[in-house]
Protein backbone atom coordinates (compact mmCIF):
# COMPACT_ATOMS: atom_id res chain seq x y z
CA UNK A 1 0.00 0.00 0.00
CA UNK A 2 1.02 3.58 -0.50
CA UNK A 3 2.86 5.39 2.26
CA UNK A 4 0.52 6.60 4.98
CA UNK A 5 0.15 10.28 4.22
CA UNK A 6 -1.12 11.28 7.65
CA UNK A 7 1.37 9.56 9.91
CA UNK A 8 4.50 9.77 7.78
CA UNK A 9 6.09 12.23 10.19
CA UNK A 10 6.18 9.67 12.98
CA UNK A 11 7.08 6.68 10.80
CA UNK A 12 10.80 7.03 11.42
CA UNK A 13 10.38 6.79 15.16
CA UNK A 14 7.96 3.86 14.99
CA UNK A 15 10.15 1.53 12.93
CA UNK A 16 13.67 1.22 14.26
CA UNK A 17 16.44 -0.44 12.26
CA UNK A 18 17.23 -3.45 14.46
CA UNK A 19 18.14 -6.20 11.98
CA UNK A 20 19.02 -8.83 14.56
CA UNK A 21 15.67 -8.62 16.35
CA UNK A 22 13.83 -8.42 13.03
CA UNK A 23 15.67 -11.52 11.71
CA UNK A 24 14.87 -13.40 14.92
CA UNK A 25 11.20 -12.48 14.59
CA UNK A 26 11.05 -13.58 10.96
CA UNK A 27 12.84 -16.86 11.69
CA UNK A 28 10.29 -17.62 14.44
CA UNK A 29 7.43 -16.86 12.04
CA UNK A 30 8.92 -19.16 9.36
CA UNK A 31 9.40 -21.89 11.95
CA UNK A 32 5.76 -21.63 13.03
CA UNK A 33 4.61 -21.83 9.40
CA UNK A 34 6.67 -24.99 8.77
CA UNK A 35 5.39 -26.57 11.99
CA UNK A 36 1.80 -26.00 10.84
CA UNK A 37 2.51 -27.83 7.57
CA UNK A 38 4.92 -30.55 8.70
CA UNK A 39 3.21 -31.74 11.89
CA UNK A 40 0.00 -33.01 10.21
CA UNK A 41 2.07 -34.54 7.39
CA UNK A 42 4.31 -36.32 9.92
CA UNK A 43 1.26 -37.58 11.82
CA UNK A 44 -0.27 -38.92 8.58
CA UNK A 45 2.95 -40.76 7.66
CA UNK A 46 3.14 -42.18 11.20
CA UNK A 47 -0.43 -43.53 10.98
CA UNK A 48 0.30 -45.15 7.59
CA UNK A 49 3.42 -46.80 9.03
CA UNK A 50 1.45 -48.09 12.05
CA UNK A 51 -1.18 -49.47 9.65
CA UNK A 52 1.45 -51.15 7.45
CA UNK A 53 3.21 -52.69 10.47
CA UNK A 54 -0.09 -53.87 11.96
CA UNK A 55 -1.08 -55.62 8.70
CA UNK A 56 2.29 -57.39 8.51
CA UNK A 57 2.64 -58.24 12.21
CA UNK A 58 -0.93 -59.46 12.78
CA UNK A 59 -1.06 -61.08 9.33
CA UNK A 60 -4.34 -59.36 8.47
CA UNK A 61 -5.74 -60.81 5.27
CA UNK A 62 -5.85 -58.37 2.33
CA UNK A 63 -9.64 -58.52 1.83
CA UNK A 64 -10.24 -57.38 5.44
CA UNK A 65 -7.75 -54.53 5.38
CA UNK A 66 -5.11 -54.10 2.67
CA UNK A 67 -1.68 -52.71 3.53
CA UNK A 68 -1.00 -49.12 2.36
CA UNK A 69 1.63 -50.48 -0.02
CA UNK A 70 -0.99 -52.75 -1.63
CA UNK A 71 -3.32 -49.76 -2.07
CA UNK A 72 -0.53 -47.75 -3.68
CA UNK A 73 0.30 -50.67 -5.98
CA UNK A 74 -3.37 -50.89 -7.05
CA UNK A 75 -3.46 -47.14 -7.64
CA UNK A 76 -0.55 -47.54 -10.05
CA UNK A 77 -1.75 -50.79 -11.73
CA UNK A 78 -5.36 -49.78 -12.25
CA UNK A 79 -4.78 -46.08 -12.79
CA UNK A 80 -6.72 -45.94 -16.08
CA UNK A 81 -9.61 -47.97 -14.67
CA UNK A 82 -9.82 -45.55 -11.74
CA UNK A 83 -9.59 -42.44 -13.89
CA UNK A 84 -12.18 -43.68 -16.38
CA UNK A 85 -14.55 -44.28 -13.47
CA UNK A 86 -13.78 -40.91 -11.89
CA UNK A 87 -14.78 -39.08 -15.08
CA UNK A 88 -18.55 -39.77 -14.95
CA UNK A 89 -18.65 -39.08 -11.20
CA UNK A 90 -16.81 -35.80 -11.68
CA UNK A 91 -19.16 -34.73 -14.48
CA UNK A 92 -22.22 -35.60 -12.36
CA UNK A 93 -20.86 -33.81 -9.29
CA UNK A 94 -19.88 -30.65 -11.19
CA UNK A 95 -23.14 -30.54 -13.18
CA UNK A 96 -25.15 -31.08 -9.99
CA UNK A 97 -23.09 -28.41 -8.23
CA UNK A 98 -23.77 -25.88 -10.99
CA UNK A 99 -27.48 -26.67 -11.32
CA UNK A 100 -28.22 -26.93 -7.58
CA UNK A 101 -26.37 -23.77 -6.65
CA UNK A 102 -27.75 -21.74 -9.56
CA UNK A 103 -31.28 -22.75 -8.59
CA UNK A 104 -30.60 -21.88 -4.95
CA UNK A 105 -29.15 -18.47 -5.86
CA UNK A 106 -32.13 -17.68 -8.11
CA UNK A 107 -34.65 -18.75 -5.48
CA UNK A 108 -32.83 -16.76 -2.77
CA UNK A 109 -33.02 -13.70 -5.05
CA UNK A 110 -36.78 -14.23 -5.42
CA UNK A 111 -37.14 -14.70 -1.64
CA UNK A 112 -35.38 -11.43 -0.90
CA UNK A 113 -37.64 -9.49 -3.26
CA UNK A 114 -40.89 -11.37 -2.53
CA UNK A 115 -41.46 -12.00 1.16
CA UNK A 116 -44.66 -13.86 0.32
CA UNK A 117 -42.72 -16.39 -1.76
CA UNK A 118 -40.28 -16.93 1.10
CA UNK A 119 -43.04 -17.41 3.65
CA UNK A 120 -44.80 -19.88 1.36
CA UNK A 121 -41.87 -21.95 0.09
CA UNK A 122 -39.16 -21.77 2.73
CA UNK A 123 -40.93 -24.20 5.11
CA UNK A 124 -41.30 -26.64 2.19
CA UNK A 125 -37.58 -26.35 1.42
CA UNK A 126 -36.81 -27.11 5.09
CA UNK A 127 -39.07 -30.18 5.00
CA UNK A 128 -37.48 -31.52 1.82
CA UNK A 129 -34.06 -30.97 3.39
CA UNK A 130 -34.94 -33.18 6.38
CA UNK A 131 -35.43 -36.19 4.04
CA UNK A 132 -32.15 -38.20 4.00
CA UNK A 133 -30.37 -38.52 0.62
CA UNK A 134 -30.58 -42.30 0.82
CA UNK A 135 -34.38 -41.99 1.02
CA UNK A 136 -35.00 -39.74 -1.96
CA UNK A 137 -32.21 -41.06 -4.17
CA UNK A 138 -34.20 -44.18 -5.27
CA UNK A 139 -37.20 -41.96 -6.05
CA UNK A 140 -35.08 -39.84 -8.38
CA UNK A 141 -33.63 -42.92 -10.06
CA UNK A 142 -37.19 -44.17 -10.66
CA UNK A 143 -38.19 -40.78 -12.04
CA UNK A 144 -35.12 -40.06 -14.17
CA UNK A 145 -33.86 -43.52 -15.03
CA UNK A 146 -30.50 -45.20 -14.66
CA UNK A 147 -28.51 -42.62 -16.60
CA UNK A 148 -26.53 -39.62 -15.49
CA UNK A 149 -29.62 -37.44 -15.02
CA UNK A 150 -30.62 -39.05 -11.73
CA UNK A 151 -27.11 -38.67 -10.28
CA UNK A 152 -26.91 -35.05 -11.37
CA UNK A 153 -30.32 -34.43 -9.77
CA UNK A 154 -29.23 -36.01 -6.48
CA UNK A 155 -26.01 -33.97 -6.43
CA UNK A 156 -27.99 -30.82 -7.26
CA UNK A 157 -30.55 -31.43 -4.50
CA UNK A 158 -27.89 -32.06 -1.89
CA UNK A 159 -26.17 -28.72 -2.78
CA UNK A 160 -29.38 -26.78 -2.99
CA UNK A 161 -30.44 -26.28 0.61
CA UNK A 162 -27.26 -24.98 2.31
CA UNK A 163 -26.79 -22.50 -0.53
CA UNK A 164 -30.43 -21.37 -0.39
CA UNK A 165 -30.21 -20.66 3.36
CA UNK A 166 -26.80 -18.94 3.17
CA UNK A 167 -27.59 -16.93 0.07
CA UNK A 168 -30.89 -15.67 1.51
CA UNK A 169 -29.07 -14.61 4.68
CA UNK A 170 -26.26 -13.07 2.63
CA UNK A 171 -28.57 -11.01 0.44
CA UNK A 172 -30.23 -9.71 3.59
CA UNK A 173 -26.94 -8.94 5.36
CA UNK A 174 -27.08 -5.31 4.25
CA UNK A 175 -26.98 -2.74 7.05
CA UNK A 176 -29.95 -0.35 7.43
CA UNK A 177 -27.57 2.59 6.86
CA UNK A 178 -26.32 1.13 3.58
CA UNK A 179 -29.94 0.80 2.44
CA UNK A 180 -30.63 4.39 3.49
CA UNK A 181 -27.56 5.51 1.56
CA UNK A 182 -28.85 3.82 -1.59
CA UNK A 183 -32.27 5.42 -1.11
CA UNK A 184 -30.75 8.88 -0.69
CA UNK A 185 -28.89 8.24 -3.94
CA UNK A 186 -32.22 7.27 -5.62
CA UNK A 187 -30.72 3.89 -6.56
CA UNK A 188 -32.97 1.62 -8.62
CA UNK A 189 -33.88 -1.87 -7.33
CA UNK A 190 -31.43 -3.46 -9.78
CA UNK A 191 -28.63 -1.11 -8.67
CA UNK A 192 -29.37 -1.98 -5.04
CA UNK A 193 -29.26 -5.66 -5.94
CA UNK A 194 -26.08 -5.70 -8.00
CA UNK A 195 -24.07 -2.99 -6.24
CA UNK A 196 -25.09 -3.78 -2.67
CA UNK A 197 -26.94 -7.03 -1.95
CA UNK A 198 -25.05 -9.36 -4.29
CA UNK A 199 -21.64 -8.14 -3.12
CA UNK A 200 -22.65 -8.35 0.55
CA UNK A 201 -23.80 -11.93 0.02
CA UNK A 202 -20.52 -13.20 -1.47
CA UNK A 203 -18.89 -14.26 1.83
CA UNK A 204 -22.06 -16.20 2.71
CA UNK A 205 -22.29 -17.68 -0.78
CA UNK A 206 -18.71 -18.93 -0.76
CA UNK A 207 -19.04 -20.65 2.60
CA UNK A 208 -22.08 -22.47 1.13
CA UNK A 209 -20.21 -23.31 -2.09
CA UNK A 210 -17.35 -24.84 -0.10
CA UNK A 211 -19.82 -27.13 1.67
CA UNK A 212 -21.50 -27.89 -1.68
CA UNK A 213 -18.21 -28.80 -3.38
CA UNK A 214 -17.84 -31.73 -0.98
CA UNK A 215 -21.51 -32.74 -0.76
CA UNK A 216 -22.03 -32.73 -4.55
CA UNK A 217 -19.44 -35.54 -4.84
CA UNK A 218 -21.25 -37.45 -2.08
CA UNK A 219 -24.53 -36.99 -3.98
CA UNK A 220 -23.06 -38.33 -7.23
CA UNK A 221 -21.55 -41.38 -5.47
CA UNK A 222 -24.79 -42.17 -3.60
CA UNK A 223 -26.65 -41.95 -6.92
CA UNK A 224 -24.22 -44.43 -8.47
CA UNK A 225 -24.74 -46.88 -5.60
CA UNK A 226 -28.39 -47.19 -6.49
CA UNK A 227 -27.80 -48.10 -10.06
CA UNK A 228 -24.83 -47.48 -12.31
CA UNK A 229 -22.28 -49.44 -14.29
CA UNK A 230 -19.52 -46.85 -14.20
CA UNK A 231 -18.39 -44.23 -11.73
CA UNK A 232 -16.67 -44.11 -8.34
CA UNK A 233 -19.88 -45.26 -6.63
CA UNK A 234 -20.29 -48.25 -8.97
CA UNK A 235 -16.64 -49.18 -8.52
CA UNK A 236 -17.01 -49.06 -4.72
CA UNK A 237 -19.97 -51.46 -4.84
CA UNK A 238 -18.22 -53.74 -7.34
CA UNK A 239 -14.96 -53.88 -5.35
CA UNK A 240 -16.85 -54.59 -2.12
CA UNK A 241 -18.80 -57.51 -3.63
CA UNK A 242 -15.59 -58.95 -5.10
CA UNK A 243 -13.74 -58.61 -1.76
CA UNK A 244 -11.18 -56.56 -3.72
CA UNK A 245 -10.20 -54.37 -0.78
CA UNK A 246 -7.09 -52.80 -2.35
CA UNK A 247 -9.27 -51.60 -5.27
CA UNK A 248 -11.96 -50.40 -2.83
CA UNK A 249 -9.41 -48.35 -0.89
CA UNK A 250 -7.80 -47.04 -4.05
CA UNK A 251 -11.21 -45.95 -5.33
CA UNK A 252 -11.87 -44.09 -2.10
CA UNK A 253 -8.49 -42.37 -2.38
CA UNK A 254 -9.29 -41.23 -5.94
CA UNK A 255 -12.73 -39.97 -4.87
CA UNK A 256 -11.26 -38.03 -1.93
CA UNK A 257 -8.53 -36.49 -4.04
CA UNK A 258 -11.16 -35.23 -6.51
CA UNK A 259 -13.30 -33.88 -3.67
CA UNK A 260 -10.33 -32.09 -2.11
CA UNK A 261 -9.31 -30.63 -5.49
CA UNK A 262 -12.85 -29.36 -6.09
CA UNK A 263 -12.83 -27.75 -2.61
CA UNK A 264 -9.43 -26.19 -3.32
CA UNK A 265 -10.69 -24.63 -6.57
CA UNK A 266 -13.65 -23.04 -4.77
CA UNK A 267 -11.36 -21.79 -1.97
CA UNK A 268 -9.08 -20.26 -4.58
CA UNK A 269 -12.02 -18.53 -6.27
CA UNK A 270 -13.08 -17.23 -2.85
CA UNK A 271 -9.66 -15.68 -2.32
CA UNK A 272 -9.80 -14.09 -5.79
CA UNK A 273 -13.31 -12.65 -5.37
CA UNK A 274 -13.10 -11.71 -1.70
CA UNK A 275 -9.80 -9.86 -1.56
CA UNK A 276 -11.64 -7.14 0.33
CA UNK A 277 -12.96 -9.43 3.02
CA UNK A 278 -11.24 -8.98 6.39
CA UNK A 279 -11.46 -12.65 7.31
CA UNK A 280 -9.66 -13.55 4.05
CA UNK A 281 -6.74 -11.16 4.35
CA UNK A 282 -6.25 -11.22 8.12
CA UNK B 1 -39.08 28.74 23.47
CA UNK B 2 -37.05 30.91 21.15
CA UNK B 3 -37.26 30.18 17.49
CA UNK B 4 -35.05 31.25 14.65
CA UNK B 5 -37.96 32.70 12.68
CA UNK B 6 -41.15 32.90 14.72
CA UNK B 7 -44.26 32.56 12.61
CA UNK B 8 -45.75 35.82 13.94
CA UNK B 9 -42.75 37.90 12.89
CA UNK B 10 -42.42 39.18 9.33
CA UNK B 11 -40.61 36.65 7.17
CA UNK B 12 -36.92 37.42 7.53
CA UNK B 13 -35.57 34.66 5.38
CA UNK B 14 -37.77 34.18 2.34
CA UNK B 15 -35.71 31.29 0.97
CA UNK B 16 -34.33 29.19 3.81
CA UNK B 17 -32.52 25.87 3.34
CA UNK B 18 -34.97 24.05 5.58
CA UNK B 19 -38.39 25.03 6.87
CA UNK B 20 -40.43 22.68 9.04
CA UNK B 21 -43.94 23.66 10.19
CA UNK B 22 -45.73 21.60 12.82
CA UNK B 23 -43.95 18.47 11.72
CA UNK B 24 -45.11 15.43 13.63
CA UNK B 25 -43.86 11.85 13.12
CA UNK B 26 -45.63 8.87 14.66
CA UNK B 27 -44.78 5.17 14.42
CA UNK B 28 -47.10 2.29 15.22
CA UNK B 29 -45.43 -0.18 17.60
CA UNK B 30 -46.39 -3.15 19.77
CA UNK B 31 -47.02 -0.95 22.78
CA UNK B 32 -49.06 1.57 20.84
CA UNK B 33 -48.34 4.49 18.59
CA UNK B 34 -45.07 6.29 19.45
CA UNK B 35 -44.65 10.00 18.81
CA UNK B 36 -41.05 10.41 17.63
CA UNK B 37 -41.39 14.12 16.80
CA UNK B 38 -44.10 16.44 18.09
CA UNK B 39 -45.01 19.68 16.28
CA UNK B 40 -41.50 20.71 15.22
CA UNK B 41 -41.10 24.23 13.87
CA UNK B 42 -37.69 25.06 12.49
CA UNK B 43 -36.06 27.31 9.96
CA UNK B 44 -32.43 26.96 8.93
CA UNK B 45 -31.00 29.69 6.66
CA UNK B 46 -28.99 28.79 3.58
CA UNK B 47 -25.37 28.29 4.48
CA UNK B 48 -26.25 27.76 8.14
CA UNK B 49 -24.75 25.21 10.50
CA UNK B 50 -27.28 23.83 12.96
CA UNK B 51 -26.31 21.24 15.54
CA UNK B 52 -28.98 19.04 17.10
CA UNK B 53 -28.32 18.10 20.70
CA UNK B 54 -30.44 16.03 23.02
CA UNK B 55 -30.81 12.78 24.96
CA UNK B 56 -31.29 9.41 23.24
CA UNK B 57 -34.76 8.98 21.82
CA UNK B 58 -35.40 12.69 21.34
CA UNK B 59 -35.88 12.23 17.61
CA UNK B 60 -32.67 13.88 16.36
CA UNK B 61 -32.00 11.13 13.83
CA UNK B 62 -35.70 10.99 12.91
CA UNK B 63 -35.55 14.69 12.09
CA UNK B 64 -32.63 14.15 9.68
CA UNK B 65 -34.55 11.32 8.04
CA UNK B 66 -37.62 13.49 7.53
CA UNK B 67 -35.50 16.21 5.93
CA UNK B 68 -33.79 13.67 3.63
CA UNK B 69 -37.04 11.97 2.56
CA UNK B 70 -36.10 8.68 4.21
CA UNK B 71 -39.13 8.96 6.50
CA UNK B 72 -42.46 10.63 5.74
CA UNK B 73 -43.84 13.19 8.18
CA UNK B 74 -47.17 12.06 9.64
CA UNK B 75 -48.40 15.66 9.49
CA UNK B 76 -46.95 19.11 8.93
CA UNK B 77 -45.07 20.81 6.16
CA UNK B 78 -41.50 20.01 5.13
CA UNK B 79 -39.69 22.32 2.75
CA UNK B 80 -36.09 21.65 1.75
CA UNK B 81 -34.16 24.09 -0.47
CA UNK B 82 -37.38 25.65 -1.70
CA UNK B 83 -39.02 22.38 -2.68
CA UNK B 84 -40.13 19.07 -1.17
CA UNK B 85 -37.65 16.77 0.55
CA UNK B 86 -38.27 14.17 -2.18
CA UNK B 87 -37.47 16.58 -5.00
CA UNK B 88 -34.36 17.85 -3.21
CA UNK B 89 -33.16 14.29 -2.72
CA UNK B 90 -33.86 13.41 -6.36
CA UNK B 91 -31.86 16.49 -7.46
CA UNK B 92 -28.88 15.24 -5.40
CA UNK B 93 -29.01 18.36 -3.24
CA UNK B 94 -28.71 16.28 -0.07
CA UNK B 95 -25.62 14.51 1.22
CA UNK B 96 -25.86 12.19 4.23
CA UNK B 97 -23.10 10.99 6.56
CA UNK B 98 -24.00 8.13 8.91
CA UNK B 99 -22.59 7.29 12.32
CA UNK B 100 -20.85 4.16 11.07
CA UNK B 101 -19.22 5.30 7.87
CA UNK B 102 -21.34 2.75 5.94
CA UNK B 103 -18.64 2.22 3.36
CA UNK B 104 -19.02 -0.72 1.02
CA UNK B 105 -16.38 -3.20 2.18
CA UNK B 106 -15.60 -4.47 -1.33
CA UNK B 107 -14.82 -1.04 -2.70
CA UNK B 108 -11.59 0.85 -2.21
CA UNK B 109 -11.68 4.32 -0.67
CA UNK B 110 -11.75 5.90 -4.15
CA UNK B 111 -14.45 3.52 -5.42
CA UNK B 112 -16.57 4.32 -2.37
CA UNK B 113 -16.34 8.03 -3.13
CA UNK B 114 -17.36 7.27 -6.74
CA UNK B 115 -20.46 5.28 -5.75
CA UNK B 116 -22.92 8.23 -5.86
CA UNK B 117 -21.83 8.89 -9.46
CA UNK B 118 -22.66 5.31 -10.46
CA UNK B 119 -26.19 4.91 -9.12
CA UNK B 120 -29.51 6.70 -9.50
CA UNK B 121 -28.31 8.79 -12.44
CA UNK B 122 -25.86 10.61 -10.17
CA UNK B 123 -23.39 11.03 -12.99
CA UNK B 124 -25.23 14.14 -14.22
CA UNK B 125 -24.37 15.99 -11.05
CA UNK B 126 -20.66 16.08 -10.42
CA UNK B 127 -18.75 18.12 -7.93
CA UNK B 128 -16.26 20.56 -9.43
CA UNK B 129 -13.68 18.43 -7.64
CA UNK B 130 -12.96 14.91 -8.85
CA UNK B 131 -13.30 11.99 -6.40
CA UNK B 132 -9.51 11.81 -6.14
CA UNK B 133 -9.33 15.51 -5.25
CA UNK B 134 -12.10 15.10 -2.67
CA UNK B 135 -10.09 12.34 -1.01
CA UNK B 136 -7.11 14.68 -0.91
CA UNK B 137 -9.37 17.40 0.52
CA UNK B 138 -10.24 15.15 3.48
CA UNK B 139 -6.55 14.30 3.94
CA UNK B 140 -6.49 10.87 2.34
CA UNK B 141 -4.25 11.24 -0.70
CA UNK B 142 -2.20 8.06 -1.00
CA UNK B 143 -5.02 5.93 0.38
CA UNK B 144 -7.17 5.74 -2.79
CA UNK B 145 -6.61 2.00 -3.19
CA UNK B 146 -7.11 1.02 0.45
CA UNK B 147 -10.10 -1.12 1.44
CA UNK B 148 -12.25 0.03 4.37
CA UNK B 149 -10.87 -2.63 6.74
CA UNK B 150 -7.39 -1.21 6.16
CA UNK B 151 -8.48 2.25 7.34
CA UNK B 152 -8.92 3.56 10.87
CA UNK B 153 -12.31 4.72 12.11
CA UNK B 154 -11.43 8.37 11.53
CA UNK B 155 -10.19 7.66 8.00
CA UNK B 156 -13.35 5.74 7.16
CA UNK B 157 -15.43 8.70 8.28
CA UNK B 158 -13.30 11.00 6.09
CA UNK B 159 -14.08 8.75 3.11
CA UNK B 160 -17.79 8.93 3.99
CA UNK B 161 -17.59 12.74 4.03
CA UNK B 162 -15.83 12.80 0.65
CA UNK B 163 -18.53 10.48 -0.70
CA UNK B 164 -21.26 12.83 0.58
CA UNK B 165 -19.57 15.75 -1.19
CA UNK B 166 -19.16 14.13 -4.60
CA UNK B 167 -22.51 15.45 -5.90
CA UNK B 168 -21.78 18.92 -4.54
CA UNK B 169 -24.80 18.90 -2.18
CA UNK B 170 -26.33 22.12 -0.94
CA UNK B 171 -27.38 20.41 2.27
CA UNK B 172 -25.24 18.04 4.31
CA UNK B 173 -26.96 15.92 6.97
CA UNK B 174 -24.65 14.32 9.51
CA UNK B 175 -25.96 11.76 12.02
CA UNK B 176 -23.41 11.57 14.86
CA UNK B 177 -20.62 11.07 12.34
CA UNK B 178 -17.81 11.31 14.89
CA UNK B 179 -19.63 9.58 17.77
CA UNK B 180 -17.52 6.44 17.65
CA UNK B 181 -14.14 8.16 17.31
CA UNK B 182 -11.55 8.91 19.97
CA UNK B 183 -11.49 12.46 21.28
CA UNK B 184 -8.29 13.61 19.57
CA UNK B 185 -9.48 12.41 16.16
CA UNK B 186 -12.89 13.92 16.79
CA UNK B 187 -11.41 17.35 17.64
CA UNK B 188 -9.32 17.30 14.50
CA UNK B 189 -12.25 16.29 12.30
CA UNK B 190 -14.41 18.99 13.93
CA UNK B 191 -11.95 21.67 12.83
CA UNK B 192 -11.65 20.15 9.35
CA UNK B 193 -15.43 20.02 9.01
CA UNK B 194 -15.68 23.74 9.79
CA UNK B 195 -13.10 24.47 7.06
CA UNK B 196 -15.12 22.36 4.61
CA UNK B 197 -18.31 24.18 5.58
CA UNK B 198 -16.68 27.58 5.06
CA UNK B 199 -15.29 26.53 1.68
CA UNK B 200 -18.36 24.80 0.24
CA UNK B 201 -21.06 27.15 1.52
CA UNK B 202 -23.32 24.15 2.15
CA UNK B 203 -25.96 24.09 4.86
CA UNK B 204 -25.15 21.52 7.54
CA UNK B 205 -27.42 19.75 10.03
CA UNK B 206 -25.27 17.89 12.53
CA UNK B 207 -26.62 15.49 15.17
CA UNK B 208 -24.44 14.88 18.22
CA UNK B 209 -24.50 13.68 21.82
CA UNK B 210 -21.60 15.92 22.78
CA UNK B 211 -22.28 19.36 24.28
CA UNK B 212 -18.80 20.58 23.29
CA UNK B 213 -19.11 19.35 19.72
CA UNK B 214 -22.56 20.95 19.40
CA UNK B 215 -21.36 24.31 20.73
CA UNK B 216 -18.08 24.31 18.82
CA UNK B 217 -19.55 23.46 15.41
CA UNK B 218 -22.96 25.12 15.33
CA UNK B 219 -23.96 28.62 14.40
CA UNK B 220 -27.09 27.57 16.30
CA UNK B 221 -27.64 24.68 18.68
CA UNK B 222 -31.09 23.13 18.74
CA UNK B 223 -31.74 21.43 22.07
CA UNK B 224 -34.30 18.67 21.95
CA UNK B 225 -36.28 16.84 24.64
CA UNK B 226 -37.39 13.22 24.48
CA UNK B 227 -40.71 11.39 24.74
CA UNK B 228 -42.11 12.92 22.67
CA UNK B 229 -39.26 14.43 20.64
CA UNK B 230 -39.69 18.18 20.63
CA UNK B 231 -37.63 21.37 20.37
CA UNK B 232 -36.59 22.67 23.76
CA UNK B 233 -34.64 25.73 22.76
CA UNK B 234 -32.63 27.06 19.84
CA UNK B 235 -29.48 28.73 21.15
CA UNK B 236 -27.49 31.02 18.84
CA UNK B 237 -23.73 30.56 19.13
CA UNK B 238 -21.91 33.87 19.18
CA UNK B 239 -18.35 32.56 18.88
CA UNK B 240 -16.30 34.29 16.19
CA UNK B 241 -15.61 32.55 12.88
CA UNK B 242 -13.36 30.89 11.84
CA UNK B 243 -13.15 28.78 14.97
CA UNK B 244 -10.25 26.90 16.47
CA UNK B 245 -10.19 24.13 19.03
CA UNK B 246 -8.47 26.45 21.53
CA UNK B 247 -11.64 28.57 21.61
CA UNK B 248 -13.17 25.89 23.77
CA UNK B 249 -11.09 27.20 26.67
CA UNK B 250 -12.49 30.76 26.47
CA UNK B 251 -14.93 31.88 29.23
CA UNK B 252 -17.51 32.61 26.53
CA UNK B 253 -17.43 28.99 25.32
CA UNK B 254 -17.47 27.55 28.83
CA UNK B 255 -20.47 29.67 29.70
CA UNK B 256 -22.28 28.53 26.55
CA UNK B 257 -21.53 24.88 27.29
CA UNK B 258 -22.76 25.33 30.86
CA UNK B 259 -25.99 26.85 29.60
CA UNK B 260 -26.54 23.98 27.17
CA UNK B 261 -25.90 21.49 29.98
CA UNK B 262 -28.44 23.17 32.26
CA UNK B 263 -31.11 23.09 29.56
CA UNK B 264 -30.30 19.43 28.76
CA UNK B 265 -30.59 18.43 32.41
CA UNK B 266 -34.06 19.92 32.41
CA UNK B 267 -35.06 17.80 29.40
Amino acid sequence: MAAPALSSSSANQVFVADDATQAQFEAAARMAAWRRRLLPLGAAILLLVVWQVAVVVFQIRPFIAPAPTAVVATLADKFWLLVSNLAPTAVEAIAGFLIGNSAAILLATVFVHQRTAEEAFFPIAVMVHTIPVMAYAPILVLLLGNGMEAKVAIAALICFFPTLVNMTRGLRSVSPQQMELMRILSASPSEIFFKLRLKSSLPYLFSALKIASATSVIGAIVGEWIGATTGIGALIIQATYNFDSPLLYATIVVGSVFSAAFFAVISWLERVFLKWNVSQTA
Amino acid sequence: MSQVAPDSAPVVDADPAIRLRDVTVRFPSERGVVTALEAINLTVPRGGFLTLLGPSGCGKSTLLRVVSDLLPATSGEVSVLGTTAKAARARRDIGFVFQDASLLAWRTALENVELPLEVGGGDKRRSAQKPRELLALVGLSGWEGAYPHELSGGMRQRVAIARALVNDPKLLLMDEPFGALDEITRDRLNEELLRLWENTGATILFVTHSIYEAAFLGQQVMLMAARPGRVREVVPVTLANPRHIAMRETPQFIELAAHLRRVLEGC
